[in-house]
């Protein structure tokens, strides 16, 4: 049965320490200068009212994805699970996919020459049933993985108790990821 | 809000760089100068050898502004000797994809468009003898293979708009009337490198009947090019919200915006329209007139494709 993906990125439990930047890094021998994951920290608000606000980037695995519609060779492709990948050897690194991704996922990486972007670790994690790197270190379980059409996995439970934020949902881009926004809002 | 930590570098960037810029220049360049020569073509008293200098221009322009273009995109991928894969595979919900099919298609009639109006230079006393068959098929069934190449010709000037509105992300793109946009500035610079290379190249067998009659398309063409940067700007306001924003921002900042009041409506269109209002009419229909005007014509519409590229990536709201 084909599964239904959901990361769920809680930003109320977040503390910006990038170990799961560091993780996907390691894990999947990410270049200096590019990002498949990094955690954007930046302060709101006006002193001494100062707030801190964490946003994960990362390719959001949409279900209505805009990097596989423009795709002029198939390259880019939806796998049966949903899971956004890319063929390399049949990508002529034209750059339309970089250009129409609204999340900025995509990236030449520039030892390798091709383009490449977050695939939950597919190959050598989640093909042999793990959590994604930057899952399995995240130290606050700000970051929670699984298939949502289990009723009783994690996913599944916070789905139905937390208000979730799909990012940039006007797109109609479906994304698998999703944020349980910070509760204290923006300070004044 | 201030950033403490994140790179910035994977965002806000600009993608696709000036040889995509100058693609669409030539693309929109090649599908109008083959356009403008066909009308000229099928007008009475120019169905006939010998040729206009005018369908002489277009002829030549059409192929080689094209290729040239297409060797422009290919140099810009990043690994450019993938190129072939794209002649391979297929997806049909592409709008690149169904680019490189129109094109596929209108690469061989444009060629054989050519082979047609230069038959005595290339297949009879040129080089290509051998493709003397081919020069016959284009005039015996002319009517015909133009028809086809008018239409694939709207096809190529049309998809590099739909190319770039097809992003839902970028407001300043995503636009239904950017494809009209760039089909009518392409037939604008294709009619002025026609001029162009008719009255320089072709001096002897280029009409003034056609020069005129192309010129004043021209005037008319670019009128309609201001309407729809103004449709498109209005539409942004309209939509309010991070659209209006982005096309306020689009309208009034830093050197693109500069490009774009300077270098695409003033003199790209506006000069054209003020100057063909201005001048006396000896002045207006001399030759150099006509190649000065249509030089600013062509400079306006690069400019254009360069800013609409480069500004419609820089301003997302």
């Amino acid at each position: 049965m084909a599964k239904a993906y959901r990361l769920i990125f809680d930003e109320n439990l977040c503390i910006g320490c990038q170990a799961c930047n560091v993780a996907c890094r390691l894990e999947n021998d990410v270049p200096e200068g590019v990002y498949r994951l990094q955690v954007h920290v930046t302060t709101q608000g006006v002193f001494p009212h100062l707030g801190m606000h964490f946003e994960r980037r990362s390719c959001v695995m949409c279900d209505e994805p805009p990097c596989v519609s423009v795709c002029p060779t198939g390259a880019s492709f939806q796998s049966k699970d949903g899971l956004v990948h890319i063929h390399e050897s049949q990508c002529i690194t034209c750059k339309y996919c970089i250009l129409a991704c609204p999340y900025h996922a995509r990236f030449i990486n520039p030892v390798k020459n091709v383009v490449e972007k977050c695939t939950f670790c597919f190959d050598s994690r989640l093909s042999k049933a793990l959590d994604p790197a930057c899952v399995s270190v995240c130290t606050t379980e700000a970051l929670r993985f699984g298939d949502v059409s289990q009723e009783n996995s994690t996913v599944a439970m916070l789905s139905r108790k937390e208000t979730l934020l799909f990012p940039k949902a006007h797109l109609g881009t479906k994304p698998k990821v999703c944020f349980i926004p910070a509760r204290k809002g923006v300070k004044v | 809000m201030n950033q403490i930590w994140g790179s910035m570098e994977q965002y806000n960037t600009v993608v696709w760089h000036w040889p995509i810029a100058v693609y669409l220049f030539l693309a929109g360049l090649s599908a109008g100068a083959i356009i403008s020569a066909i009308v000229v073509k099928w007008m009475k008293g120019n169905d006939v050898s010998p040729w206009d200098g005018i369908i002489k221009a277009g002829a030549i322009l059409a192929p080689v502004t094209i290729g040239a273009g297409l060797c422009l995109l290919i140099f810009d991928l990043t690994r450019p000797l993938m190129f072939w894969k794209l002649l391979i595979h297929y997806n049909f919900g592409s709008v690149m994809t169904i680019g490189v099919l129109a094109l596929f298609a209108y690469m061989p009639v444009s060629i054989l468009f050519l082979f047609g109006v230069f038959k005595k230079e290339l297949a009879v006393d040129g080089p290509f003898k051998f493709l003397a068959p081919i020069a016959d098929l284009a005039l015996n069934y002319g009517k015909a293979l133009e028809a086809i190449t008018l239409v694939l010709a709207v096809g190529v000037g049309a998809y590099t708009g739909f190319l770039l509105s097809a992003m839902n992300s970028y407001p300043l793109l995503n636009t239904p009337v950017l494809p009209a946009l760039f089909l009518a500035s392409g037939v604008s610079a294709g009619i002025s490198a026609n001029l162009v290379v008719g009255l320089l190249f072709f001096t002897h067998s280029t009409k003034d009947a056609n020069v005129s009659y192309l010129h004043g398309l021209d005037v008319k063409v670019i009128f309609a090019e201001l309407f729809f940067i103004f449709i498109l700007f209005v539409g942004m306001m309209y939509q309010g919200g991070a659209t209006a924003h982005a096309g306020a921002a689009a309208l009034g900042t830093g050197g693109l915006s500069t490009l774009l009041w300077v270098g695409v409506i003033g003199l790209g269109l506006l000069l054209p329209i003020g100057l063909n209002f201005a001048l006396p009419h000896g002045v207006k229909h001399s030759h150099a007139f006509v190649i000065f005007n249509a030089l600013i014509v062509l400079v306006g519409v690069l400019a254009l494709r360069y800013y609409m590229l480069y500004a419609g990536q820089t301003f997302v709201g």
